[in-house]
């Protein structure tokens, strides 16, 4: 059977891309470190398989049909189209229809309904963090696309089952295989609204203290309060729920939070404590 | 509640043939959507605030960088939509 071999999360600002030159050095050093230790920390899980949960920022879906959550099952999908990215090395990534199918079927066994996609085109927020992680080669990439976007938004009690369902399927997917869940997306910030660059960065400490914990209930209360008022970029932390459901809601170790003005975006980076007793 | 025609037009210009299209000219691309009259002024206008009520955040912000409108003229035309409406908010 395949086996869960980690649990990561990492935000996936365009900025950190955009405004790059704008940084300053520390701020530069601080998220090449985070992304890097990000990297290393799914290099040494030796993952074959990389489920990747990250919102579509309007690239694949649009309001004619916009999925709560969609499970990429095609043999490769295609690399980000924004075109100020062209600097993301890989025109296609691979994909693994097998275990995307086996986690789409296990999902409905399960009293979800995810749509599925044969070809998606993976935008900022799933190619960020693996760009700047260094990943190299890539695992092949099962893309779990969340509606982070454009409300109505699933629950933060739905996206924590989903990802609790998440570790069951990959649990009995037959074959041997390493599988890494990587969340992208958070922590607060706000695009396109009126509060357009507020970080709430106690906000972002708070949460982050709730996920280093494992007391799930107090993070989903936590968060139906608090995620409203965080900027509506902070929606995303929905991915990064989906992966303390996989995770077991055991509680993660933050490898470095970085409010960055000049990004918009509270940064932050982890990885789950899997092995750690309940 | 979105508005349908906006939020497409400003979803078919992440193309960047279309987007090119747009600059080269606006009025005969913008005949390709049934806009209603009061939202096609607002586009012309670049009225930031009244785009904002109708259209999903991400969408605007990058339509108006698409537009080519600097970043710190889009943070001051959004931030004080935000404070119009907060304004207003308090009158009632």
């Amino acid at each position: 059977m395949a086996e869960l071999a980690g649990v990561f999360a990492a935000s996936h600002g365009p900025m950190i891309v955009r405004s790059w030159d704008k940084l300053s050095a520390t701020e530069r050093t601080s998220l090449d470190n985070a992304f890097l230790e990000l990297g290393r920390r799914i290099t040494v899980a030796r993952v074959d398989a990389l489920v990747v949960i990250s919102p579509d920022h309007w690239v694949n879906f649009f309001i004619d049909n916009l999925p709560s959550i969609c499970v990429g099952v095609g043999e490769a999908h295609g690399g980000p189209p924004e075109p100020w990215f062209k600097a993301f090395p890989h025109r296609t990534l691979a994909g693994h229809p097998a275990l995307a199918g086996h986690i789409v079927r296990t999902a409905l066994e399960r009293d979800f309904e995810p749509s599925v996609s044969y070809q998606l085109a993976l935008d900022h927020g799933f190619c960020i963090p693996l760009w700047k992680a260094k990943l190299d080669p890539l695992p092949a990439i099962v893309p779990v696309i969340f509606n982070d976007i454009e409300p109505p938004f699933p629950t933060v009690k739905r996206c924590y089952a989903w990802g609790a369902m998440l570790a069951e399927a990959i649990a009995s997917f037959p074959g041997r295989l390493r599988v890494g869940v990587l969340a992208t997306g958070g922590l607060s910030h706000s695009i396109g609204e009126p509060d357009m660059g507020r970080i709430d960065e106690a906000f972002d400490r708070d949460c982050i203290r709730h996920f280093e914990k494992s007391e799930t209930p107090a993070l989903l209360d936590f968060l139906n309060q608090r995620l409203p008022t965080a900027g509506n970029g902070a929606s995303e932390i929905r991915n990064w729920v989906a992966a303390h459901g996989a995770a077991g809601g055991r509680g993660f170790e933050l490898i470095d939070y970085a409010p960055i003005p000049d990004v918009y975006v509270g940064c932050g980076f982890a990885s789950w404590k899997l092995h750690e007793q309940r | 509640m979105r508005d349908y025609w906006l939020s497409k037009l400003f979803f078919d210009l992440q193309s960047p043939a279309v987007a090119a299209e747009y600059r080269a000219d606006r009025a005969q691309l913008l005949e390709r959507y049934p806009l209603k009259p009061e939202v096609r002024a607002a586009v012309e206008a670049d009225d930031v605030a009244a785009l904002s009520k109708l259209v999903n955040p991400y969408l605007l912000r990058f339509y108006f960088l698409m537009a080519g409108m600097p970043e710190d003229d889009f943070l001051r035309r959004i931030r004080a939509a935000g404070t119009a409406k907060a304004t207003a908010d308090e009158r009632r």
